[in-house]
């Protein structure tokens, strides 16, 4: 019996020995893979890591990463640059024909993109300012990143949607049934957000790659802003002060150099990397270039009205516009690579970059009424792209053919780049006049619908109108 | 439901022996010395219990089937032999009792079934417990041990994940409760251990079933297999108990001698059937027919077939892509001995399997296993340790489209060249890629699999026992991919490249039990209580190497030039738990069982860490009672049961309650991946149930019937969110309810039984029904085009087929809503795909040494086959004469009416099946012959599996009669030897 005492007291030990804190039992510490959002705020290099993220997700997201469904290709199609020339996906013809259902599922992935980076934004800014651990530095300038890409965000909602509701926290229980606001009001909160990132980003990108917002990426699109908002001079300080900055930004000579990684005239660019996996180049690229071999693929074209705005000796209908013979199709070759691994990636997808502030001061000088000024803007673009001179061939043209020109030039040097020529004939005015002959144009079609699966879930929302 | 009464006959003799030889024979005074025989009447019956009634005492019969017991002359002896009735008999003071024991014909009483925390009979259960002992499966070539169970076991459906070995199956327990298909695995416990039912990841061909986890076991080793169905059988596992209970219980050794035992079958496997697709000139001529009727001029880019290919060639590429014969081999080895206190087994085992597809890839498994069964003397103390280890390697083909490869047009250029390249040549001419790109991709996946499991059990008082089990598992998995540059077309400037997956899945479990069980009057009570510990830990890495300098290095990643998409986790889940369970009976008449559970949970918000879990199990034994004996003395048992509770599954994943950051798929970033909701909780399940079981005549027939059903409410899903809030949708409860309700039939008759010959038959049949009861707001969520209220959840939404324009010659459907487009509001035909009916019959057959076995599997359900894609280059079935099927085209429009009537009812056909499942001869070689030898037993014995199939669906595969060209279960035929020393 000895020996049964002595098992049964060690088996009494041992239950005795189990703590039975059921509490504590079933408590888990986070996983290596995940790190929950305070901790992410803890300290510096996570933060950092954080901010990273939502560059390396602008390349994810429909919006944003210039495929199918982005700014780029759908505003593109929209305008009349880009058409598509495979009839099997009805969906993406609705765009060409300005015959947008609420149902489409490429809006939907636009405008669901758009706000999931504004989501990352506001949990980064939440995070952020709830920290007390983070050197405030470097506080205030991922606060201004953070913000800026917030600001970017809500601009080509406001100017593809019109209304849109503000969301600025976290909150998915009340942000499930936000009300849109005036555009106004968002205007007012991304001229906020611009002015606190120009004012506290450094003058230099985080690293040696122009991927990250600086103060002179917040105030070229904040001239951006003011030039739509109608605010001349403050365009043109913005504008001048990015163009001022000669040591880090200049007008290529190379056209073919104008899109490569870091290239001297980028003042910001996506990088592909952010997309993870077999790394490849631009999904700009491969939308729009027509690979000899995989030309079935292919699903975009240049609009013929677009390829006849150039002059015949126009260097960039030379460089930027390539010509499938099979398919007898033009396709934009600003970028060259279309889909390939090659490593290291050699194309990022550029977003802004130096011509187009001085397209926008040339704009802004004009409405200033300083004509002079802007003429020489203008041919800033116009020599670089083997043009004659303003200042020689037409010293003295005029305010109205020179707000045409501007157009034009906007045109041909910012084409298949996220939608300026959509949101250009929408803030001239000339949209009307351009689609007049469409049959299936309305006025109403100058903004998208918001998707009806989202007014199904939040009822709150209002369809725009024409839908 | 069937039992091997030889082989529990015959462990329970040693079982008996061994008890009883341990008790040492101290007479007293008062004390009787009783002796006797026990026979069946003609023959004595060796190893009878004989035993002092409710004391341990007790002895075996000899061979002759004498016995000797001491006792007082008060006592009553208790004579038991598995197959036969009990009797019990008052000694009266007689010192010679002859025995006659009446023999039961499936000893229905007797059979001990396990109910996870406890173990119970068939005749006293108050719960659903279905059962399949070792020689059903163990003749079996099959990787997993499931595999082995379809159509064995009433309100169990197994399909089988493809024909690559290891492929995961997929189980469900009377029907799909929960919305998310990754929700409705059951709850797997081996040998008391729980193991995750979660197939694991891989990226091989095996990707979208997963492995299976249980593949590593041996099904040689497998004593029984229990699954638990009702609310009284399942409460006691609480938050897991929702999709049932599989318990596999691993077999143990004997308890007297030593004994080897020998076991090796080998065979080939081969798909059973193929489809009937055109040759090259019928194929050619409807090709042709299309472009007369669309007035086309066929060029070289839309009719390649036509103008660029041989117009004579011919290739059967169903041969060409899965003809092949796949070998399968077998080897078992098992020592087993013991003596009174202590027994042991020692076995392992071999297992490979090749494939159909071409090239050489094969799959391997080698298994050891080991128990360990220990008494203390007085036999109080008792430890039982049992282990079970695996390590299986599958070298699969790393790419096969074989979807596309058989249905290529007939004619179609060869894939490989004459110097084993393959042939970019011919195809990219007509603007292809080699449909054979990724052919020298190499796959090969090691797994090793330990369960280990230790009980303690001490009796501390008569009725009263103190336990412990212990458990630790651990399961690993390594898998390199080689992409080599030669798979793929050198226009792409391809490089080597390799994908690496690793996991690991690691668990213990300390589970204390405390039971008591006494009479009080007439009553018995048998009470249990315990609690559990449980933690899991699992993790995964996975990166990708490219750039290698030579097809040699793939993998080897210090070769590689850049490693890319490096990723790795790890998951923590931890468990505790109390449950207690009482079962008390009134003169064994009268049956309640009540079992509960309380529950906590990691994978939880911390708010919502704990749930209660219970139900209720009543059974009555109305043939016990007077007055029913008198009128029906054919009915040996009657009972009628019935049982109500609650169980959960916490099957959500882990984590999901953090407001936490991932590593984005770029490099160096985080982000936030969802909307953080810490308030969800358990799914729970309501189970109610009714059955009568009725044996006639001592037992020889047996019919049980039992109705169901379940209600999955509180549905863990995504609940949809406008966008504007971040993400779509958000982890949460929503009171959606699905029902699974259904009736299920067993019947098991013994109707021959004498010395040469006797003849077992059982069946078994399952009439399902499932429905998404409620579900509010579904038009908002994301599964408003999968799932409609008041319809099962395994439906597909249709066009409404109209017929075939006259004018077009194209299939017409309706446009319900009119808006001039086709769209997912005009789907609404809705057809359910859950299989009405489904069941199997088995027969055993025993003449002397000869043995015959066949169990045919029958399944009732809906199934599609689409025949003719009008214009795409591809092969077709040869039915194409029927009036049915639009005009050859290959115009747009052609094109876009057939791909809606894909998703129409147009293609609908029968896709129910009898299949000849198993087919089993043998032949046990006559002992005289073997005497010499010092063989015991010599068995020869034939094996078929999936021998003959009928049918009327088209397809390769009925139980996959959705997927035409689906190869599923492969028809084996083993030939093997058992020997017995």
């Amino acid at each position: 019996m000895k020996i049964n005492n002595s098992i049964f007291g060690t088996i009494i030990l041992l239950l005795l020995s189990i703590n039975f804190s059921c509490e504590d039992q079933v408590s888990i510490d986070a996983p290596t893979d995940k790190l929950v959002r305070t901790e992410v705020f803890r300290n510096d290099r996570t933060a950092i890591s954080a901010m990273n993220g939502i560059y390396n997700e602008l390349y994810q997201a429909d919006f944003s990463g210039g495929s199918r469904s982005s700014v780029t290709v759908l505003a593109g199609l929209s305008s009349d640059n880009v058409q598509y020339f495979n009839s099997v996906n009805l969906n993406m013809m609705e765009f060409p024909d300005h015959e947008i259902l609420p149902t489409n599922p490429g809006n939907l992935e636009l405008w669901s993109s758009a706000y999931n980076i504004i989501y990352l934004c506001n949990s980064f800014i939440e995070g952020l300012i709830n920290s007390t651990s983070i050197d405030l530095e470097l506080k205030q300038q991922l606060e201004g990143e953070a913000r800026f890409i917030r600001a970017f965000t809500y601009f080509y909602l406001i100017n593809l949607y019109d209304k849109v509701p503000l969301i600025l926290n976290t909150d998915y229980k009340v942000n499930a049934l936000k009300l849109q606001v005036e555009k106004e009001e968002i205007y007012t909160q991304i001229e906020d957000d611009l002015k606190f990132s120009s004012e506290t980003l450094n003058t230099s990108y985080r690293n040696s790659e122009r991927t990250s917002a600086n103060k002179y990426v917040a105030k070229a699109f904040q001239a951006r802003v003011y030039l739509f908002l109608g605010d001349w001079q403050a365009s043109e300080k913005l504008s001048t002060e990015v163009i001022d900055e000669t040591a880090s930004y200049e007008i290529l000579d190379s056209l073919d150099d104008v899109f490569l990684a870091n290239s001297r005239e980028a003042i910001w660019q996506i990088s592909p990397i952010g997309g993870g996996g077999i790394a490849s180049n631009t999904n700009d690229g491969s939308m729009f270039v027509i690979d000899p071999f995989f030309s079935f693929f292919s699903t975009l074209k240049l609009d013929e009205s677009l390829v006849a705005e150039f002059s015949e000796n126009d260097l960039r209908r030379k460089k930027w516009i390539g010509y499938n013979a099979s398919l007898k199709a033009y396709f934009s070759h600003k970028y060259k690579i279309s889909a390939s691994s090659k490593f290291p990636i050699q194309e990022y997808s550029m977003v802004l970059r130096l011509a187009e502030q001085y397209l926008i001061r040339a704009e802004a000088r004009l409405k200033m009424g300083k004509t002079q000024e802007a003429v020489a803007d203008l041919d800033v673009i116009r020599k670089r792209a083997n043009l004659s001179l303003l200042t020689e061939i037409n010293p003295t043209i005029s305010g109205e053919a020179l707000l045409r020109e501007i157009y034009t030039q906007r045109r041909v040097e910012l084409f298949t780049e996220w939608g300026h020529r959509w949101f250009d004939l929408k803030r001239s005015g000339h949209i009307d006049t351009t689609f007049n002959n469409s049959p299936t144009w309305e006025i109403t079609d100058r903004f998208y619908p918001i998707p009806s699966e989202e007014i199904s879930k939040n009822p709150n929302l209002i369809q725009n109108d024409g839908y | 439901m069937t039992k091997n009464h030889n082989l529990c006959r015959r462990r329970r003799m040693y079982a008996g022996c061994l008890f009883f030889l341990s008790i040492s024979l101290t007479l007293s005074a008062q004390d009787l010395l009783v002796s006797g025989q026990v026979t069946d009447g003609q023959l004595p019956i060796s190893g009878a219990n004989v035993l002092i009634k409710n004391t341990n005492t007790g002895v075996v019969s000899d061979f002759d089937g004498r016995y000797t017991i001491t006792a007082k002359p008060t006592d009553s002896l208790q004579i038991s032999y598995l197959g036969y009735t009990t009797l019990t008999i008052p000694i009266q003071n007689r010192s010679t009792i002859n025995i006659i024991l009446q023999e039961d014909a499936t000893a229905l009483g007797e059979v001990q079934i396990n109910a996870g925390y406890y173990t119970t009979t068939i005749r006293e259960s108050t719960g659903n417990i279905a059962r399949v002992t070792a020689e059903d499966i163990e003749l079996q070539p099959v990787v997993n041990p499931l595999q082995a169970l379809q159509g064995m076991m009433a309100g169990v459906e197994i399909t089988s994940g493809g024909a690559n070995p290891g492929a995961a199956s997929t189980i469900r327990i009377r029907g799909i409760n929960s919305l998310r298909t990754e929700g409705n695995y059951p709850l797997y416990i081996i040998d008391g251990v729980p193991i995750s039912a979660e197939p694991i990841e891989t990226n091989s061909i095996l990707g979208n079933s997963g492995l299976d986890p249980l593949n590593n076991l041996n099904p040689s080793n497998i004593k029984s297999i229990e699954i638990l169905k009702d609310a009284d059988a399942t409460a006691i596992y609480g938050s897991r108990g929702a999709n049932g209970v599989v318990l596999i219980t691993t077999k143990i050794g004997a308890q007297e001698g030593t004994g080897l035992e020998i076991r090796t079958y080998t065979g080939l496997a081969s798909v059973p059937k193929k489809m009937d697709l055109l040759r090259t000139s019928e194929y050619l001529a409807i090709r042709k027919k299309a472009f007369q009727k669309d007035g086309v001029e066929p060029t070289k880019r839309n009719a390649y077939d036509l103008l660029l290919w041989d117009q004579e060639r011919y290739t059967d590429w169903q041969e060409y892509a899965f003809g092949g014969d796949a070998e399968v081999t077998n080897a078992n080895l098992t020592f087993s001995g013991g003596n009174d206190n202590t027994s042991f087994r020692l076995g392992g085992s071999f297992f490979s399997q090749g494939t159909v597809y071409p090239g050489d890839y094969q799959y391997r498994k080698t298994t050891g296993n080991m128990s360990l069964n220990h008494f203390s003397k007085d036999r109080k103390f008792r430890v039982t340790a049992s282990l079970n280890y695996g390590i299986d390697t599958n070298k699969i083909t790393g790419d096969l489209k074989l979807s596309t490869i058989n249905l290529l047009p007939p004619n179609a250029p060869a894939l490989v060249n004459p110097n084993g390249t393959l042939n970019w040549f011919d195809w990219a001419e007509a603007g292809l890629a080699n449909p054979l790109e990724g052919y020298f991709n190499r796959n090969d996946i090691g797994t090793n699999n330990l369960i280990t499991s230790t009980s303690v059990f001490y009796k501390m008082l008569p009725g009263l026992e103190i336990r412990s089990g212990f458990g630790y598992t651990r399961f690993d998995s390594n898998e390199l991919w080689r992409l080599p540059a030669r798979s793929y077309n050198p226009i792409g400037n391809p490089v080597n490249r390799s994908a690496h997956l690793s996991s690991v899945r690691k668990s213990w479990i300390i589970e204390p039990q405390l039971s008591y069980n006494t009479n009080i009057g007439k009553m018995e009570v048998n009470s249990i209580l315990g609690a559990t510990i449980q933690e899991n830990n699992s993790s995964r890495q996975s990166l990708q190497g490219s750039n290698y300098a030579s097809e040699a290095l793939i993998g080897n990643l210090a070769a590689a030039e850049d490693i890319i998409n490096a990723k790795s986790s790890n998951i923590q889940y931890k468990y505790a738990a109390a449950f207690a369970r009482i079962g008390m009976n009134w003169e064994k008449k009268y049956y309640v069982n009540l079992t509960g559970r309380r529950d906590g949970s990691s994978r939880f918000g911390p708010n919502n860490r704990f749930a209660n879990f219970g139900a209720i199990g009543t059974a009555w034994i109305f043939s016990d009672e007077n007055f029913f004996n008198d009128v029906f003395p054919y009915i040996s048992l009657g009972k009628l049961r019935a049982s109500y509770g609650s169980t959960g599954n916490d099957q959500i994943g882990d984590y999901g309650y953090l407001d936490a950051y991932e590593a984005t798929r770029g490099p160096g970033g985080l982000y936030p991946t969802s909307l953080a909701n810490p308030d969800y909780s358990w799914e729970v399940n309501k189970k109610m149930e009714l059955g009568l079981e009725l044996a006639f005549w001592k037992n020889r027939v047996n019919v049980a019937l039992s109705w169901y059903r379940n209600r999955s409410s509180n549905q863990l899903i995504q609940y949809t969110l406008p966008a504007i809030t971040g993400f779509g949708s958000v982890q949460a409860n929503l009171p959606a309810t699905v029902e699974n309700r259904g009736i299920e039939l067993e019947f098991n008759s013994v109707i021959f039984n004498n010395k040469n010959f006797r003849w077992q038959t059982s069946f078994n049949i399952s009439l399902p029904k499932n429905e998404l009861l409620r579900y509010p707001g579904i038009e908002q969520s994301s599964y408003a085009n999968t799932y409609r209220v008041g319809e099962p959840l395994n439906i597909t939404l249709h066009y409404d087929y109209t017929g075939i324009d006259p004018e077009t010659g194209y299939y017409t459907f309706n446009d319900v809503n009119k808006d001039g487009r086709l769209d997912f509001q005009d789907r609404t035909l809705v057809e359910d795909r859950t299989r009405e009916f489904f069941g199997g019959l088995n027969n055993n057959f025993t003449y002397r040494g000869f043995y015959l076995q066949f169990l045919w599997e029958f399944v009732k359900q809906n199934g599609k086959l689409i025949y003719y894609n009008a214009g795409r280059m591809e092969n077709i079935l040869n039915s194409y004469a029927s009036a049915n099927l639009q005009t050859p085209t290959q115009s747009y429009q052609g094109n876009l009416a057939f791909s809606n009537a894909i998703n129409s009812s147009h293609f609908i056909e029968d896709g129910s099946f009898y299949r000849l499942k198993t087919l089993t001869v043998s032949y046990d070689i006559p002992e005289r012959h073997l005497q010499n030898m010092g063989i015991k037993k010599f068995n020869l014995f034939l094996h078929g599996q999936n021998l003959l199939t009928v049918t009327s669906y088209g397809g390769m595969e009925p139980e996959n009669s959705y997927e035409g060209n689906f190869i599923g279960n492969l028809r084996t035929i083993t030939a093997g030897a058992q020997i017995t020393f």
